[in-house]
């Protein structure tokens, strides 16, 4: 194990390129054997072949160990030190063919020898380690680069945390690459093959925002943070990198991760804002196409209900008449359907104004006049108040919705009334009808989609007439409500914003 | 002897056949356009008291019609909308035009904003001895329906024209929406604030030196608007 903490140590490279431990100590153990082999020649040369003094010998002994720990490293250097000391002791010093030295002043040589040739291999091999450390930081700073390069080139039309992890797998060349994406809850993995459970340590590691390793995939895991908030965490197989570097890889993937979600947040406003104008749009058009022929059938009828008396004979008159009423009746129709649609959701914008509460009430009686089989409706608004801030086609609506109820749920004997009126600084506006009552469990209810008196089951209409007034008295932020007793009749009434000087500008 | 010279500019051939019938019937001289650009034309052409313009047209439109009729011509303009959104009403005003009325919309009703168009607000008694008004660099001088502001003269419609001599008359007191509003437009009216809001705009742009801070044409919070005149 100590050789393999030599070796890490010594060539950071190899662990970059992910090379097995198991490979790397065959490496070294070659490179020894061979620093072993060129020891041995250079005893076998300069004691056999070319003879010369112990001084030259040893000098060259030195020259070979710096080259070792030059190009090798620092294990091989030292035991081919070792080596060369013992040959050199051995085939050199008399009395030579023996590890014994005769003259003490050879022992003084034989130790600065080591001495020496130690020091230097030591020398040489941390300067290697430097230069090789310094290579692996300038790689780091490049895939940094391309990494970063990467994430600002996202594709706009795919995820960008998937993008990110494949970007990260690729800059680094790691095996496996998992996020964890905390605002959506998402995993985004760049792996081949299954990781059984990562998806757990990540989210845990997420929750206590602290790092940790997995032995058995040989994984780093650690939080992502933003401004000290964990927003979601990695997990990297075989992570090698520095510290400095995984901090600046942590902080794109934060970054990123932030400019993705503000990107979503901005694309989804978009997107609503895109579908409220068409549908505004449509139904502009709808509004316009139905319309038209109504206003020729409306110009047609009563441009004839207005002839004199004596050139229209009466029964005529009746048959004009009803198709007359006909088109009214279709033109409300399509009117509340527009409306209707226009509301639908909750999101409206307001085409807010300035209007007297008379106009609006007149505005609605003439919406529901072919609806009232001439009965009468009392109204008293008087004209002397100040003008309402309110979407008058749909405060005409909700008016028109309350009268049409009162008219719907009273006898046709029985009178109905509507009234406008100031109260602590609001216009109040109620609609009130002489009917049989609503009990008060029923009166929390009425203004629930869908509902309908009890007694009422067999009427026509939605049974959404009060739950669209409610809505349209909230986005005006104003109250609607009803009081009512059992056989004495039902008031509904609703408060509206008084328009400021401002408004009327 | 014709009740008035009308043309109705509408891409809709059902709504323009009804609107001759029923106009010729009530003695108006009707001529009619598919087109903005059509009406355009023949209202270069030909002498009108008032134009029925149809907002919602293929091609140029109805509000764009309305402003190129308007930088010509002082012909009372009644816009017709399928729209009753506050924000279509006020674009019409703006575009120049007198009155509007949506579709669908009953015969008495159209003829009534007919008549109110081209109606004149009799001379009040005392306006004649309303001699050409100067004050503060503004010269308005009424028997032409002229405007001098630093020497950029404007001429005013006729609406503008009474509304305008109509508070001249009360001037330095408050009238209320609703006197303005059936003095100028008729007694239908009472209830249009919009009506007042452009309008009040529109002649604040051509008599104020300064119409955002209006010197002459002052609102009075929810009672009316007051001619201010410099003692």
């Amino acid at each position: 194990m100590t050789t393999h903490s030599i070796a890490d140590l010594a060539v950071p490279e190899i662990r970059f390129a992910n090379k097995s431990l198991g490979k790397n100590a065959f490496r070294v153990a070659g490179q020894v054997v061979a620093a072993l082999l060129l020891i041995a020649a250079i005893t076998f040369v300069f004691s056999r072949v070319i003879p010369v003094n112990a001084t030259t010998t040893g000098f060259f002994y030195l020259v070979v160990i710096l080259m070792i720990a030059a190009t090798w490293g620092l294990l091989e250097s030292t035991i081919a030190s070792v080596a060369a000391m013992l040959c050199f002791n051995y085939f050199f010093f008399p009395p030579v063919g023996t590890l014994t030295i005769a003259d003490p002043q050879n022992w003084v040589a034989l130790f600065a020898f080591l001495a020496t040739s130690l020091t230097a291999s030591q020398l040489s091999a941390r300067a290697k380690r430097r230069t090789q450390e310094a290579v692996a930081r300038q790689r780091e700073m490049e895939r940094l680069y391309s990494l970063s390069r990467g994430l600002l080139l996202t594709d706009p039309t795919q995820p960008t945390p998937n993008q990110m992890v494949q970007n990260i797998a690729k800059a680094f060349e790691f095996p496996a690459v998992v996020l964890y994406d905390r605002s959506s809850n998402q995993i985004y993995r760049a792996a081949e093959g299954e990781l059984p459970g990562i998806d757990m340590k990540l989210r845990e590691a997420t929750m206590r925002s602290t790092s940790f390793r997995d032995q058995k995939g040989n994984f780093t895991i650690v939080p992502i943070r933003l401004g000290g908030q964990p927003i979601g965490s990695v997990a990297i197989q075989d992570c090698s990198l520095s510290d400095a570097a995984l901090q600046s890889v942590l902080n794109l993937v934060a970054i990123g991760l932030e400019r993705a979600l503000s990107q979503e947040s901005v694309n989804r406003a978009e997107i609503a804002r895109r579908s409220e104008e068409l549908k505004s749009t449509l139904l502009d058009a709808l509004a316009h196409e139905f319309k038209t022929p109504l206003t020729s059938i409306k110009a047609a009828t009563t441009g004839l209900l207005t002839e004199p008396t004596d050139e229209l004979p009466q029964h005529q008159r009746e048959l004009v008449s009803i198709a007359d009423e006909g088109a009214d009746r279709l033109s409300k129709l399509v009117s509340d359907a527009i409306q209707l649609a226009r509301i639908e959701g909750g999101k409206f914008r307001l085409n807010r104004g300035a209007h007297f509460a008379s106009s609006l009430i007149a505005a609605a009686l003439r919406q529901i006049k072919p609806f009232m089989d001439g009965r009468e409706i009392k109204v008293s608004a008087p004209e002397d108040m100040p003008p309402v801030w309110v979407d008058a086609e749909l405060i005409e609506m909700v008016i028109s919705h309350l009268l049409d109820n009162a008219l719907k749920y009273s006898p046709s004997d029985a009178a109905i009334s509507t009234e406008a009126g100031l109260a602590d600084g609001r216009m109040i506006i109620c609609v009130s009808d002489q009917g049989p009552g609503i009990t008060e469990e029923e009166q929390r209810k009425i203004f629930e989609k869908f509902y309908r008196g009890a007694a009422q089951r067999n009427l026509k209409g939605s049974g959404m007439g009060l739950s669209i007034a409610r809505e349209i008295i909230d986005a005006h932020g104003e109250k609607i409500w009803v009081t009512s007793q059992l056989g004495g009749g039902s008031r509904f009434c609703f408060s509206l914003p008084i328009a400021k000087e401002s408004n009327n500008e | 002897m014709s009740a008035g010279r009308i043309l109705v500019i509408d891409d809709d051939p059902q709504i323009r056949r009804a609107m001759r019938a029923t106009l010729t019937a009530r003695d108006y001289q009707v001529t009619d356009a598919k087109t903005g650009e059509e009406g355009l034309e023949k209202l270069r052409s030909g002498a009108f008291d008032l134009v029925l313009l149809d907002m919602n047209m293929p091609g140029m439109g109805g509000i764009e019609t309305c402003r190129l009729i308007r930088s010509g011509s002082e012909v009372a303009i009644i816009m017709l909308t399928v729209s009753t959104s506050e924000r279509d009403k006020v674009d019409a005003l703006d575009a120049g035009a007198d009155d509007y009325i949506t579709k669908p919309f009953s015969m008495p009703e159209l003829l009534a904003r007919i008549r109110a168009s081209l109606r004149r607000l009799p001379q009040p008694p005392g306006q004649a001895d309303l001699g050409p008004l100067e004050a503060l660099g503004v010269e308005i001088d009424l028997p032409s329906r002229q405007v001098t502001v630093r020497d950029r003269v404007s001429r005013l419609t006729a609406k503008e024209f009474d509304l305008l001599s109509y508070l001249l008359a009360r001037s330095n007191k408050t009238v209320s929406h609703r006197e303005l509003l059936q003095a100028v437009w008729g007694p239908d009216y009472g209830d249009e604030l919009e009506y007042l809001r452009v309008f009040i705009n529109r002649l604040r742009k051509k008599i104020e030196p300064d119409s955002s801070k209006p010197q002459f044409l002052l609102t009075d919070a929810w009672a009316g608007y007051r001619f201010h005149l410099p003692q």
